[in-house]
């Protein structure tokens, strides 16, 4: 009996996981078979009509995506260590501990989260300027960890308040200092928190392009990955071909981040902190 | 037994020694330990105030400026006061266009894309380690797909003239000439509906499929000897302790889909030729910043701002009051 | 617990304020043009394949004539209005900018642009310039806006289907309506004639060629007559073709002028009102178009030509420029003489000045000599008001052309709902 429902479960489970990847993939899909056509943009064929690599060579030449990913990785990445780091620390307090204007501050920095960007693009402009970090990568860098604290200060502040108090108090009962309890009892549980705030740090610094193209001017040499992508959409017609094939390219090393640190994401089960 | 009691809501960390809340007497373990959220909120709060507070203010002050392209270049303030509030919440279309269809479009696609995403991580934490990480690498490309990107594919895929979509039913015979279904403010969103759930549902599932997978095994097995089925399972053990990641999925998802903006302007129309399809984000931007009028734009923002606040002060209230229990 | 608190709030705030004014403090000297010594210059991205090469040429005569060396950057005409106004507002204005023809009233209304009157009488060539483009550079009664070069659309065709079909270039409207009618029955599954709802400037030479006018200057006062008889018979006639005839196609109804020759490129279009600029354009997007189609000026409704709108590029001078001489002396190698004609022939536009003009009126290239005519004699200017871009942000024409091409509005209703709200804005009431 049991067998046989846990067959027919298989199948179920083996035929809404296609579902689900036909859909997600659809567009997907769509985007890799026109960076390999020829003819993109001008047929709807499922398979590349004219199968061509020369969207990706130019991109990656003349399109300057060589650099561009470079400069995007080193951003991305910069914005997803800071702003752990400080979303974590952050949390932490608004999570653990009680203080005046707690309340306040999480409010705070809730609303930093529901300004729109376009009306603070000219006074963010000016104060980068002021801060003498226009037209470098570091001012953008600064800019996107700005953006990123409030989605992670909230995310990681509802996993540090899931870890049970009792932990953390077994902890000192055993002598540790807070320092060492942060590092062996609560790092590890909070551990998939940080692996989806980290994730969303890294979107949002990978793709951002209104920032980056205010920020950064006319440094061209220090241009990201997506003001390469809108250099594509021409004023007299749109290249679709180096359009897709750059998407292509810049979705790609997203995946491969996420493929790296989704093991982590699981983790919170067997750190061996849960069984007394 | 071990973790059997559910995770209390957090009442105040008791930091060792307890941070006490008399006046005199602290001893030095008692004043770090009192100094150390600040210690620890420091450098998130430096960042935020250096570059975000003088720019909100800014925001606010340029809100209630005629604030155009002479004043930006003279610097010199132009003060109206409430002027450009007034005429904001005073435009007919905003109330007959744009806010039901910002408000109709950030009610179905928060519900699509949560339910969606939640269903997909349920999914994704029942299976084995290997298929797991294959198909959530999978949904991830939907998410790290560029939102100019994924539009643009959409629209294709919809295009009047050449898309897949009208191809497949013209062969099948189910539509007799091409439509365009940009024209059409109901056909339009629901297109713009399924991007958005497209790209929005791994952001919920990721996140989800965290939440789950940190919940306490030996809760769901005590319930399935209880003989508990397997909805009543989820519903009742797994969503109250998903609450918080819950709240805070659905209060950030609000926010992003009340701001949607380029899944709508970069459709054909969506950049204010078809009047029926504004939502709030295009309609702020060409009656703002398309005209130059930054005062007016940034009064729209700080409308905006109060809109959200109130709209997820329900939920925010959920997620800090469950703390003070 | 309290004075901790407070003290920890102020020790913070302190360091914040403190960072902030070191900071501040320390800018300044930013603006364009650091030094006099070399002359900072913003130039739209893909109008002259060859841009890379022109500007090293003309960096080296630049700094032969002057001593000063040319710092030019490359911007995307999409961000380029954005860039504008952030640098505006940062103070980092280049000293020379290149300024699409409907922005220059609007920075020179906003005070951020520096007359030119004075420069270009000195240099003598205040009669040999388009006026056109002067008109469009014109603001409170002052040049603004250095005429460098423009185009002009005109109606093109695909010379095979036409042959095909057995058609010949439309020399009026009922011509063209013939030819749009001959070509749909030959090729029943392509467009006949685009008839695009997000193009505004496509719909002009219909408006005027009706004997219609887009807006007129009263005195100090705007008023917009897209809805006279006149304009609704041009409007009419256009919509017609695709409402009526059924000549274009339903996805045109959404199409810009960017889409209008991704189609075209693939030769499934008859014929459209397209640019100057464009044939470079289709062979390049589809190398096996080359020889397979031209131009003609745009019919009027009884023969001769319809006017049509000049879109192009002044070079403009900015107020925060340090050194005036300086930037007229690129100015002017840049709009006049050797160099305009090469930047013109290398980017398949129409040079600013009208002595340079002469030879490439006189070529026969049948995808030149049609614009030209058109250029010379059908070239008309949208309202050269500093509001006009905000017209253009609210896309009123485009909404009108939408209503109508869906069926939701008839022309008459349409109209008169675009010529009100141009008018609003035009008169700057929002």
């Amino acid at each position: 009996m049991s067998a046989r429902r846990s067959t027919a479960r298989q199948v179920a489970k083996g035929v809404l996981v296609a579902l689900l990847l036909v859909f997600t993939l659809f567009p997907v899909y769509w985007m890799l078979n026109s960076s390999l056509d020829a003819q993109a943009g001008h047929t709807s064929s499922f398979w590349p009509a004219e199968p061509t690599l020369e969207h990706y060579t130019f991109v990656l030449t003349e399109g300057g995506f060589g650099g561009f990913l470079r400069n995007s990785l080193v951003v991305a990445l910069a914005t997803v260590l800071v702003s752990a780091v400080l979303a974590l620390l952050a949390s932490v307090a608004v999570a653990r501990f009680r203080f005046r204007l707690r309340t306040q501050i999480l409010m705070l920095v809730l609303i930093v989260q529901m300004v729109p960007l376009e009306a603070l693009v000219i006074p963010l402009f000016v104060q980068v300027r002021d801060l003498q970090l226009l037209g470098t990568l570091l001012g953008l860098v600064v800019v996107y960890v700005a953006l990123a604290l409030p989605f992670g200060i909230w995310m990681l502040r509802g996993f540090v308040a899931a870890v049970p108090v009792e932990l953390e108090e077994a902890a000192y009962l055993d002598g540790a200092t807070w320092g060492r309890m942060f590092r062996s009892v609560l790092l590890p549980l909070v551990a998939p928190g940080l692996v989806a705030t980290s994730i969303f740090s890294f979107i949002t610094a990978w793709n951002e392009f209104i920032f980056a193209m205010t920020m950064l001017g006319g440094a061209t040499e220090s241009y990201t990955v997506a003001i390469g992508l809108r250099s594509f959409f021409g004023v007299h017609s749109n290249d679709w071909g180096a359009i897709m094939a750059a998407s292509t390219i810049i979705t790609v090393p997203v995946m491969i981040f996420f493929i790296l640190v989704q093991r982590r994401l699981a983790a919170g089960l067997t750190s061996g902190a849960v069984k007394a | 037994m071990t973790a059997q009691a559910p995770p209390t809501p957090r009442s105040s960390g008791q930091a060792p020694a307890g941070a006490g809340r008399a006046a005199a007497g602290w001893s030095s373990r008692t004043r770090a330990a009192v100094a150390r959220p600040w210690l620890l909120l420091a450098p998130a709060l430096l960042v935020l105030a250096v570059l975000l507070l003088w720019p909100l203010v800014r925001v606010f002050l340029f809100s209630l400026q005629d604030y155009g392209l002479r004043e930006i270049t003279t610097g010199e303030p132009n003060w109206i006061g409430l002027r450009n509030y007034g005429e904001i919440l005073t435009a007919p279309e905003l109330w007959t266009v744009v806010l039901p269809n910002t408000v109709g479009f950030a009610v179905l696609s928060v519900a699509g894309t949560v339910a969606f995403g939640t269903a997909v991580a349920v999914l994704l934490a029942s299976l084995g380690p290997f298929w797991r990480t294959v198909t959530s690498s999978a949904i991830m490309a939907a998410w790290a797909m560029p939102a100019v990107t994924g539009t643009y594919v959409w629209v294709w895929i919809f295009d009047a003239d050449r898309g897949v979509f009208n191809d497949t039913l013209m062969n099948l015979g189910l539509l007799d000439d091409p439509t365009n279904w940009f024209t059409n403010r109901w056909t339009f969103y629901a297109i713009v509906l399924l991007n958005v759930i497209h790209h929005g549902f791994p952001f919920v599932a990721v996140t989800v499929l965290a939440g789950l997978l940190g919940v306490p095994k030996e809760m769901l097995e005590a319930a399935e000897m209880d003989g508990a089925g397997a909805f009543r399972r989820f519903f009742s053990i797994v969503v109250p302790q998903l609450r918080q990641v819950f709240a805070v999925v659905i209060i950030l998802s609000t926010i992003w889909d009340f701001k949607v903006f380029a899944q709508v302007y970069l459709m054909p129309g969506g950049a204010g030729s078809n009047r029926s399809v504004l939502n709030l984000g295009v309609w702020s931007y060409v009656e703002s910043f398309g005209q130059n009028r930054y005062g007016f734009g940034s009064a729209i923002a700080v409308l905006l701002t109060l809109l959200l606040l109130v709209i997820t002060a329900v939920y925010v209230r959920t997620v800090l009051a469950e703390e003070e229990r | 617990m309290n004075r901790t608190m407070r003290r920890s709030v102020a020790v913070t705030t302190g360091a914040v304020v403190l960072a902030a004014s070191v900071a501040a403090c320390g800018s300044g000297g930013e603006g364009g043009g650091e030094s006099a010594d070399s002359l900072s210059v913003w130039i739209m991205q893909g109008t002259n394949p060859d841009a890379d090469a022109f500007f090293d040429e003309v960096a080296t005569a630049f700094e032969e004539e002057t001593g000063a060396t040319l710092d030019v950057q490359f911007v995307e005409w999409g961000d380029a209005h954005d860039r504008f106004v952030t640098s505006i507002a940062g103070g980092t204005t280049p000293d020379v900018a290149e300024t699409g023809t409907t922005w220059t009233p609007e920075f020179a209304d906003a005070g951020a642009l520096a007359p030119l009157d004075e420069y270009v009488s000195d240099a003598g060539v205040t009669d040999d310039l388009v006026e056109g483009l002067v008109e469009a550079g014109t603001y409170d009664e002052q040049l603004y806006g250095m005429p460098w070069y423009a185009g002009v659309r005109s109606l093109v065709y695909n010379t095979e289907m036409f042959e095909q079909a057995g058609v010949e270039a439309p020399t009026t409207w009922d011509e063209l309506e013939d030819a749009a009618a001959a070509l749909k029955e030959e090729f029943p599954d392509k467009v006949a004639v685009a008839v695009p709802g997000d193009a505004e400037f496509t719909v002009y030479p219909w408006v005027w060629g009706a004997g219609g006018e887009v807006a007129t200057l009263d005195g100090d006062t705007w008023t917009s007559h897209l809805d006279s008889p006149e304009s609704q018979e041009g409007i009419a006639f256009w919509t017609g073709l695709a409402t009526e005839g059924g000549y274009s196609s339903t996805g045109a109804t959404t199409w810009r002028e960017t889409d209008v020759l991704d189609a075209f490129a693939a030769g499934d279009v008859g014929m459209a009102v397209m640019g100057s600029w464009t044939p470079g354009a289709i062979v390049e997007a589809n190398a096996d178009m080359e020889g397979r189609f031209a131009a003609v000026p745009i019919p009027g409704k009884d023969g001769g030509i319809a006017p049509s709108v000049l879109g192009g590029s002044h070079l403009s001078m900015f107020e925060t420029a340090q050194d005036k001489d300086l930037a007229w002396a690129f100015l002017e190698m840049m709009t006049t003489g050797e160099f305009a004609q090469q930047w013109a022939e290398q980017s398949g536009y129409f040079p600013g000045q009208v002595s340079l003009l002469d030879e490439t009126l006189a070529s026969t290239d049948p995808l030149v000599a049609p614009f030209a005519e058109q250029f010379v004699d059908g070239g008309a200017s949208v309202p050269a008001a500093p509001t006009y871009g905000a017209v253009q942000a609210k896309l009123t024409t485009s909404t009108m052309m939408q209503s109508i091409l869906s069926g939701e509005q008839d022309v008459a209703t349409a109209s008169a709902a675009a010529a009100e709200e141009m008018t609003k804005i035009l008169n700057g009431a929002g």
